[in-house]
C-alpha cells in the first residue's frame, strides 16, 4: 500500500500557508516516492497549522506540524525511506497530542480525517448509512423520537430541544415545508460551523436530509455567510456529488422521499443569525426580525412551516441515528446531553476547535486542553457566546459547561465562541467592543436596540476615554435592563449581556476608569502615561526613532525622556525598547 | 441615491443574471451579489435596470442593498483589505494594525487610496481566530500580524502593482 | 370566531380569537400608547411603547401584535411597562433633532406662540394673530409697546442676520385689531358659580382675571389706584405706552366678564379676612411698588425720590418737583423711564448714575440709545456716596468713582470703589431707580427671607388656604410684565383646577430643542430686518407722544415673512411629544450623537425632515401596503438608517400619486404636506 500525505486545508491552514506547503510537497513528490498527496479539512489544532498528516504504508500516522514549504523535501524523503524519526521538531509533540486525545468528537468526527471534496471518502466510512437507515427502517415519527431520546438541543446558542422544533414543523399543516440550516455563523470569535462545512460537508447534508424526512420538507436551504467562500465552494461541490449519488433530490435512495437542497449566500448581517431575520433575508428582503408568534414552525419561509437549526446541530444527527439517541444522551449532564464544540481563541497557548462532553468545566477546556494562558500572563476572563454572551471571571472557572450553569453566570453557552482574556485585556474595553459590534449590526427596527445599544456604546466610550461620570455604571445597568426587556429580537435582548457581566465581575475596573482615571489593564490610551525608567534606559535612541509623534528626545548613551504633552500613547516606544525601560502607568 | 457618483456602466453585462433570476421569487440578494461580482460594486444604473426587470421598486432594492455590509456603492481599489475586528483579533490588538494601515495608506475604514490601489474595509470576523490578528487582501489571508509586518505586506503589494 | 375573555387593568374584557390585546383594550377605552402601530398596515413592533404585562409571563408583551388569549390578566400601566416606555421615549428623543416650539416661544415667559401669530400677520390675518396671542396674553397691544422682548434675543433669524421684530409685529397686529369693530371675541365657558377675588389690577391680576372669567368663574378684580393697569399705567411713561391703549385692553378684559373695583385698598377699605370670606379663592397680585432706598447719607433730603414714585406722580398728572438738574440712579428700564420722563418735563441736565459700564446695563439697548439721543448724560462707573443739601433740600450729589473688578456670581464684573476718588454733581433732585420692593402690609401671609410673598412654584399657593399669589409680589420679586403675565396664566389654570375640586400643579412641558449655530445658516438668503424710524429726538423730548408710529401693515407683513418657522408644524398633533409629556421623560440622560440628516423635498407635495423621523416606518409601510406604490425605502442599517424616497431624476415624482397617506400616518412632524 502506498503512503498518503494529507495537507490540512481549512481556512486557517490555508491562511497559515498550507497552500504553499501543498505545492512544495507536490513538487517534491517525484515518481520515486511511493505516496499519494491529498487534502483534508481542519483538524482543529489551528495553533499548529499548517499540518501535514503522513500515513505510512502500514497506515500509521505521522503528524507534522507548523510545516513550511522548505520542509517538503524532508517529508518526502522520510516517506521514501519509510523512516520518520529524522523529522524531529516537525513531528507533533506528545503534549500537543493531548489537545485531541482529551476531546470527544461527534460533530467533528470526520474533520481533518477525510477529504471534504470527495464523497467517496465519506461513504468509505459510515457516510450516508444513517440516512439510509432512517429512510428505509424508520418512520418520521421514529426519527423524531430518536432525537428526543438523544436530548439534542439547538447548538446555535439558545439550546432549544431539537425534537420539539421538528415535531412542531411536522405537525404544522401544509404540504409545502422548508428545512433551513443557519450557517450564518456571525459571532466574532466562532468558527465551528465553518470548520464543519469546510471539513465534512456531507455530514451536514446527511443530517439535513434526515431532518427533512422527519418534518416532511421538500426543500432544504443552507444560509451561509458570504465571508466563508471556501465553505461555499466545498458545500456546493458536496451537494452536487450527493445529488449525483442519490443522497438528495428525487426519490432519495429509492425510498420515495424527495428533497432537494441549495445554498443561499448571506450578504453580511449579523442579525440574520436570528431565525426570523434569516427568513426575511432568504426571501430577498432586509434582514429585519419579524414579531413572534407566529413561529417559523407555523409560518416561516414564504409563510410556510419551516424548521431552522444550525450546522453543529445537524452535524450530530447522523451519528445519533446510527448509534442511537441513548448513546448520545449517555454523554453530558442530566439537563445538557451530548457534546459541544468550542472555538477556543484569545490568549491561550493552544487555540483551536475543542469538542467535549457537556459537564466538563471551563478550567478543563482552558487549562486542560488549551494549555492555559500564554506568555506567562494571568488568566482574567473567558468570553462565551459572543456579543450575546458574557465574560466569566477566574473565580468561576470551575463552572460546569451546560446550558443552565453557564446561564447562571450571566453568560450563555452560545454557539461556541470561547475567547480567553488575560490581564492585559481591559474589561470595559471588551464591553465597548461588543456594544460597538451590536450597534453596527442592529437592524434598526426597534428603538431599544437601535438607539439603546448606541447609547450604551457611547457611555462605555466615555468611560474608556477617561470621561466617565459617577453614576454612569448605574445608568448602564438601567439601560441594559430596559433594552433586554424591550428589544424585539434576540440580538437586542442579549446585547447588554457583555456590559452586565463585566459590571458584575469587574466593577472595580469600571470604578478605576471613572474615579481614578486609570485603566488597570493599561489598554485605554487616554488614561495612560508613558515614561522612561532612567535606571533601565541605555540611551540607544531606538524609541525616539520609532516614535511617530517625535515625543521622545535625549542624547545617545544617556536616559531618554518622553514629552507627555506630545505623546500620543501609541506604545511604539514600549514595543521597540529592548531593555524594558518604557513604563506605562 | 445622492451617495453615489454617477458612473456609466454597461448594463448588458447583467442580462445573463437577470435572465436566470429575474423571475425567481426571493432572489434579489443573489442578483445584487452577481451584480457586484460583475462591476465590483453596485452602480445606481444597475439598480434601476434591475428594478425595471424584476418589478421591485428602486427604493426597495436600495433598501436591501444598503442593509447588507457586503454591498458597496463605489468602485474599490485593486486590493481590498479586509481587516478582521473579531473578538480574538480585538483581544490580540487589531486596533494597532488598523492604525498602521491607516497611517501607511492615509485612508480610513471604507476609503480608497487616491491612486486607486487599496480599499480598507474593517469586517466583523473572518473566522481565522487562531491566527489573530488577521486581514484578508483579495483572496489571501494574512495572520499573526504586527504593525511592522502589516506595513511590509502593503509595501510589497505596492511594489508589485508598480511593476505591472 | 370563538369568544375569549380576559382582564385588562381589572376590567373584564371580551374579544374574539385573532384580536390583539391592543385592539381589545381600545374597545374598552383603555389607552395603550404606540407610535408605530396603525390599523391600516400590518403590525411591526418597532417602538416598544405598547408593551404590557401579562400575569404569568415574565417578558413584557407587545400588545400591538400579541393575540389576546382566554384567561389573560393584563396590566398596561405597571411599573415595568412605564419604565420601558419612558426609556424608549428618552432614547427616541435623544436622537430627535427638531424644535417642538420655536426659540422665540420658549424664550417668552408667557409662552406666547410668536411663530404662529407672526405667520398670521405675514398672511395678512391679524384677527387670527390676535386670537392666537390672546391664548396666553390678554394685553398684546400694551405688551407690544413695552416688552423688552426676550423672544427676539433668541430668534434664530439672528443667526442669519437680525432677529424678527416680534414686538413691533405684535404691537401692529394688536393695534389694528383694537380699531376693528369686528375683532375676535373670546367665548366664555358656562358659569361655575365659583367666586374668585383678585387683588391688584396690574398685568398679573388682569391676566389671571381674564382667563378665570373665560373659564366660567365669577371674578372680581380689586385695585387700590383710581384705574386698572398697575405698572403699565402708573410705571410706564405715556411716550412708551399711551394710556388709551391700556384703557382699551382693560375694557376688553372687563367685557370678558371681570368685575372691576377701583380705589379699594385692602386693610383700609376692607379687611383681608372679610375679603377672603367673600371668595372661593383669592389671588394676590399686588406687585412691587416700593422703591428701594439708596442707602447713603442724605437720602432723607427733599428732592430725593423713588423712581416708581416719580413715574406714578407723572401718570397721575401731579409730577413731583425735580428742578432743572436731575440725577437718576440705576441702570435698568425704570431708570431709563425716569430720565427720559425728566427730560420731557423740562429738566435741562439729566444724569444717569450707574456703577458699572454701558455693557452691563440691564436696560434695553434701544432705551439707552434713545435716552442718549434725547440728551441724557450717562455717568458710568460712579455711585452716590452722599447726597449733600441745604435747608433740607438736595444741592449736590457726591459720586464715588468705581472700576470693574472680578466677575461675580452672575458673571458680570462687579464694581469696586477707586479709593479716595470722588466727583460732584450739582443737582436739584435725585431719583433712585435701583429696584423695587414688595409692600405686603395688611396681608397676613408668609414671606420669604427677602420679605416677598412666598408662593409654591408650581401651584402658586401661599400658606393660607385658598390664597394664591403671582407676579412681582412673589418669590423672585420684580421682573418684566410678560413674566408676571406668564405666571398669571399658569396660575389661572391651577386655580381653575382648584375650584373644580382637584388641584393640578403647573408642570413645565417637555419640548425637543435643537441647538444651531451661525454656520448652520451660512447658505441662507439674507433678508434685512425692517427698521422703523423714530421721531427726531429734538422733537420727542418736548412731548409725551410715542417715539415712533410702529409698523405699517406692509412693513409688518414684510417683516413677518422673514420668519424661519423653527417650531414644528405638528406640535399640537405629535404623538411623540404627547407621550413624552405623559411619561415625564429626561432624555438628557442619554444625550449622544444624533443621526446625520438633511431635510429633503424630493417628493413634490411632501416635505421631509429626517431629524424628526423616528423610523417607525409607517410612511414606508403605508406607501407599500395601502398606496401600493413602494416609493419609500429604509436605507442603511441600525442607528444610521434613514427613510428615503426614490432618488433619481423626475421618475419618482411622476410615480408618486401624491396621495399624502404617508404624511397622514406619520406620528411626528417628520412629514409635512405642502400646499
Amino acid at each position: 500500500m502506498k503512503a498518503r500525505i494529507v495537507v490540512g486545508e481549512g481556512s486557517c491552514g490555508l491562511a497559515a500557508g498550507a497552500g504553499a506547503v501543498y505545492d512544495a510537497l507536490q513538487a517534491a513528490l517525484t515518481a520515486d516516492v511511493p505516496a499519494t498527496l491529498g487534502i483534508t479539512g481542519c483538524i482543529g489544532m489551528c495553533y499548529l497549522e499548517p499540518i501535514v498528516d503522513v500515513y505510512d504504508a502500514a497506515g500509521a500516522l505521522h503528524r507534522c506540524v507548523r510545516v513550511k514549504p522548505e520542509d517538503a523535501a524532508a517529508i518526502t524523503a522520510a516517506v521514501k525511506a519509510d523512516d520518520f524519526s529524522g523529522l524531529g521538531e516537525l513531528l507533533i509533540s506528545a503534549e500537543d497530542e493531548t489537545f485531541l486525545s482529551r476531546q470527544t468528537r461527534i460533530a467533528l468526527r470526520h474533520c481533518g480525517l477525510i477529504d471534504p471534496e470527495d464523497v467517496d471518502d465519506y461513504t468509505a466510512g459510515d457516510g450516508y448509512k444513517a440516512l439510509e437507515k432512517a429512510l428505509k427502517t424508520m418512520t418520521p415519527e421514529q426519527v423524531i423520537e430518536e432525537i428526543k431520546t438523544s436530548g439534542l438541543a439547538g447548538r446555535g446558542g439558545a439550546g432549544f430541544p431539537t425534537w420539539f422544533k421538528w415535531n412542531a414543523a411536522r405537525a404544522s399543516e401544509g404540504e409545502e415545508k422548508y428545512l433551513i440550516c443557519n450557517a450564518d455563523e456571525g459571532d466574532p470569535g466562532a468558527f465551528m460551523d465553518r470548520a464543519v462545512i469546510e471539513s465534512d460537508p456531507h455530514s451536514l447534508i446527511e443530517g439535513m436530509m434526515i431532518a427533512a424526512y422527519a418534518i416532511g420538507a421538500k426543500e432544504a436551504i443552507v444560509y451561509v455567510r458570504a465571508e466563508y467562500p471556501l465553505a461555499i465552494v466545498r458545500l456546493t461541490k458536496a451537494i452536487g456529488d450527493a445529488r449525483a449519488k442519490g443522497f438528495l433530490g428525487k426519490n432519495i435512495l429509492g425510498s420515495g422521499f424527495s428533497c432537494d437542497m441549495r445554498i443561499k449566500a448571506g450578504a453580511g448581517a449579523f442579525v440574520c443569525g436570528e431565525e426570523t431575520a434569516l427568513i426575511e433575508s432568504l426571501e430577498g428582503s432586509r434582514g429585519m426580525p419579524r414579531l413572534k408568534p407566529p413561529f417559523p414552525a407555523e409560518a416561516g419561509y414564504w409563510h410556510k412551516p419551516s424548521n431552522i437549526n444550525n450546522v453543529e446541530t445537524f452535524a450530530n444527527v447522523a451519528w445519533i441515528i446510527l448509534n442511537g439517541g441513548a448513546a448520545f444522551a449517555a454523554m453530558g449532564t442530566e439537563r445538557s446531553r451530548g457534546t459541544k464544540v468550542f472555538a477556543v481563541t484569545g490568549k491561550v497557548k493552544r487555540g483551536g476547535l475543542v469538542e467535549i462532553p457537556m459537564g466538563k468545566t471551563l478550567r478543563d477546556v482552558i487549562f486542560g486542553i488549551a494549555g492555559g494562558i500564554r506568555d506567562g500572563r494571568e488568566f482574567k476572563a473567558v468570553q462565551l457566546g459572543g456579543p450575546s454572551g458574557g465574560c466569566i471571571p477566574a473565580s468561576l472557572l470551575d463552572t460546569v459547561i451546560d446550558y443552565a450553569s453557564l446561564q447562571a453566570t450571566g453568560a450563555i453557552m452560545g454557539s461556541g465562541g470561547m475567547v480567553v482574556m488575560d490581564d492585559s485585556t481591559c474589561m470595559v474595553g471588551v464591553a465597548k467592543f461588543f456594544l460597538e459590534f451590536t450597534t453596527k449590526e442592529s437592524c434598526g427596527k426597534c428603538v431599544h436596540c437601535r438607539i439603546g445599544t448606541k447609547r450604551l456604546g457611547e457611555i462605555l466610550q466615555r468611560i474608556v476615554d477617561g470621561e466617565g461620570k459617577e453614576g454612569d455604571v448605574e445608568l448602564l445597568e438601567e439601560l441594559c435592563e430596559t433594552v433586554k426587556a424591550g428589544a424585539l429580537c434576540g440580538l437586542g435582548q442579549s446585547a447588554p449581556n457583555p456590559v452586565l457581566t463585566t459590571i458584575r465581575y469587574f466593577r472595580d475596573e469600571y470604578d478605576a476608569h471613572i474615579r481614578d482615571h486609570k485603566c488597570p489593564a493599561k489598554q485605554c490610551r487616554p488614561l495612560l502615561t508613558y515614561s522612561i525608567d532612567e535606571t533601565a534606559c541605555k540611551g540607544c535612541s531606538l524609541c525616539s526613532q520609532k516614535c511617530p509623534a517625535k515625543a521622545i528626545s535625549g542624547e545617545r548613551k544617556k536616559p531618554f525622556k518622553i514629552d507627555p504633552a506630545a505623546c500620543i500613547r501609541c506604545g511604539a516606544c514600549a514595543a521597540a525598547c529592548r531593555f524594558d525601560a518604557v513604563r506605562v502607568d | 441615491m445622492s451617495c453615489c457618483n454617477h458612473q456609466q456602466v454597461d448594463l448588458s453585462l447583467l442580462s445573463g443574471v437577470l435572465e436566470e433570476y429575474a423571475g425567481v421569487k426571493g432572489s434579489l440578494i443573489t442578483i445584487l451579489q452577481k451584480t457586484q461580482e460583475i462591476y465590483g460594486y453596485i452602480p445606481v444604473d444597475a439598480v434601476y435596470h434591475i428594478a425595471s426587470r424584476t418589478g421591485a421598486t428602486p427604493a426597495k432594492i436600495m433598501g436591501v442593498a444598503t442593509f447588507y455590509s457586503q454591498f458597496r456603492f463605489q468602485p474599490i481599489g485593486k486590493y481590498l483589505i479586509m481587516l478582521c475586528k473579531g473578538t480574538a483579533c480585538y483581544v490580540n490588538g487589531t486596533e494597532r494594525i488598523f492604525d498602521a494601515i491607516a497611517d501607511e495608506l492615509g485612508i480610513g475604514n471604507g476609503e480608497t487610496t487616491a491612486d486607486g490601489l487599496f480599499t480598507l474595509s474593517v469586517v466583523s470576523c473572518l473566522g481565522c481566530c487562531s491566527l489573530a490578528p488577521v486581514m484578508m487582501i483579495n483572496d489571501r489571508t494574512y495572520g499573526s500580524l504586527t504593525p511592522d509586518k502589516t506595513r511590509k505586506i502593503l509595501r510589497e503589494l505596492r511594489e508589485e502593482a508598480a511593476k505591472e | 370566531m370563538s369568544e375569549i375573555k380576559l382582564t385588562i387593568n381589572g376590567i373584564a374584557c371580551t374579544g374574539t380569537q385573532g384580536e390583539t390585546i391592543l385592539t381589545v383594550a381600545e374597545r374598552y377605552g383603555i389607552v395603550i400608547p404606540t407610535l408605530c402601530h396603525n390599523d391600516a398596515v400590518a403590525h411591526y413592533g418597532a417602538c416598544g411603547l405598547c408593551v404590557v404585562e401579562c400575569e404569568g409571563t415574565p417578558k413584557l408583551l407587545r400588545s400591538c401584535s400579541t393575540l389576546a388569549a382566554d384567561g389573560m390578566v393584563i396590566h398596561t400601566e405597571g411599573e415595568r411597562c412605564v419604565q420601558a416606555r419612558r426609556v424608549a421615549l428618552e432614547l427616541l428623543m435623544s436622537d430627535h433633532d427638531g424644535d417642538c416650539q420655536g426659540p422665540c416661544r420658549l424664550a417668552c415667559p408667557a409662552g406666547t406662540d410668536c411663530q404662529a401669530y407672526v405667520k398670521q400677520v405675514a398672511l395678512g390675518n391679524t384677527k387670527e394673530a390676535v386670537r392666537i396671542v390672546k391664548q396666553r396674553l390678554p394685553l398684546p397691544a400694551s405688551i407690544g409697546h413695552v416688552c423688552p422682548h426676550p423672544c427676539e434675543k433668541d430668534c434664530r433669524r439672528g443667526l442669519v442676520e437680525e432677529p424678527i421684530s416680534i414686538a413691533l409685529i405684535k404691537r401692529y397686529m394688536s393695534m389694528a385689531e383694537l380699531q376693528d369693530p369686528d375683532r375676535w371675541v373670546p367665548e366664555r365657558a358656562a358659569a361655575t358659580g365659583k367666586r374668585v377675588g383678585i387683588i391688584g389690577g396690574g398685568p398679573a391680576g388682569l391676566t389671571a382675571a381674564y382667563y378665570l372669567a373665560l373659564k366660567g368663574h365669577d371674578v372680581t378684580l380689586t385695585e387700590q389706584m383710581p384705574q386698572m393697569g398697575g405698572m403699565l399705567r402708573y410705571g410706564i411713561p405715556q411716550y412708551r405706552l399711551p394710556k388709551d391703549v391700556v384703557d382699551a385692553e382693560v375694557a376688553e378684559i372687563a367685557d370678558a366678564g371681570v368685575q372691576m373695583e377701583n380705589g379699594v385698598k385692602l386693610g383700609r377699605d376692607v379687611s383681608f379676612a372679610d375679603y377672603r370670606a367673600k371668595f372661593d379663592a383669592v389671588i394676590l397680585a399686588i406687585g412691587a411698588w416700593k422703591s428701594s432706598p439708596l442707602g447713603c447719607p442724605g437720602e432723607e433730603l427733599g428732592g430725593v425720590y423713588g423712581g416708581i414714585d416719580f413715574l406714578r406722580s407723572v401718570a397721575l398728572h401731579e409730577p413731583l418737583p425735580i428742578g432743572k438738574n436731575v440725577a437718576v440712579v440705576g441702570g435698568g428700564n425704570t431708570a431709563m423711564d425716569a430720565c427720559r420722563t425728566a427730560v420731557r418735563l423740562g429738566a435741562e441736565n439729566v444724569y444717569v448714575i450707574y456703577r458699572r459700564t454701558r455693557a452691563e446695563m440691564p436696560a434695553a439697548a434701544d432705551e439707552i440709545e434713545e435716552a442718549i439721543e434725547e440728551g441724557v448724560t450717562f455717568k458710568f462707573l460712579t455711585n452716590p456716596a452722599e447726597i449733600l443739601g441745604a435747608e433740607g433740600k438736595v444741592r449736590q450729589v457726591k459720586l464715588q468713582v468705581m472700576e470693574l473688578g472680578e466677575p461675580d456670581a452672575s458673571g458680570r464684573r462687579s464694581p469696586v470703589p477707586v479709593e479716595g476718588k470722588f466727583e460732584y454733581l450739582d443737582v436739584d433732585s435725585v431719583i433712585a431707580a435701583i429696584g423695587q420692593k414688595v409692600d405686603p402690609a395688611g396681608f397676613d401671609v408668609e414671606l420669604n427671607r427677602r420679605g416677598i410673598i412666598a408662593a409654591d412654584e408650581s401651584t402658586f399657593r401661599t400658606n393660607l388656604e385658598g390664597v394664591f399669589a403671582v407676579g412681582d409680589a412673589t418669590n423672585r420679586g420684580a421682573d418684566i410684565a410678560i413674566a408676571a403675565i406668564g405666571e398669571a396664566n399658569k396660575a389661572a389654570d391651577v386655580v381653575d383646577s382648584y375650584l373644580r375640586g382637584a388641584i393640578v400643579p403647573y408642570r413645565k412641558p417637555f419640548v425637543s430643542k435643537r441647538s444651531l449655530t451661525k454656520e448652520y445658516f451660512a447658505d441662507r438668503e439674507r433678508i434685512a430686518r425692517v427698521h422703523i424710524v423714530n421721531r427726531p429726538a429734538e422733537e420727542r423730548r418736548r412731548d409725551f407722544a410715542p417715539v415712533n408710529a410702529g409698523f405699517t401693515a406692509a412693513e409688518a407683513m414684510r417683516e413677518a415673512a422673514r420668519c424661519l418657522e423653527c417650531g414644528c408644524h405638528d406640535y399640537n398633533d405629535c404623538a411623540l411629544v404627547r407621550h413624552a409629556n405623559r411619561y415625564e421623560i429626561h432624555p438628557e440622560r442619554f444625550a449622544g450623537e444624533k443621526r446625520q440628516h438633511t431635510s429633503e423635498t424630493e417628493l413634490v407635495t411632501i416635505e421631509r425632515d429626517q431629524g424628526k423621523c423616528i423610523l417607525c416606518a409607517l410612511c414606508v409601510r403605508v406607501c407599500d401596503e395601502v398606496a401600493h406604490q413602494g416609493l419609500l425605502g429604509l436605507i442603511g442599517r441600525g442607528f444610521t438608517t434613514v427613510v428615503k424616497p426614490e432618488f433619481r431624476d423626475s421618475d419618482a415624482v411622476k410615480v408618486c400619486a401624491s396621495c399624502r397617506k404617508c404624511a397622514e400616518a406619520c406620528p411626528t412632524g417628520a412629514l409635512k404636506i405642502l400646499k
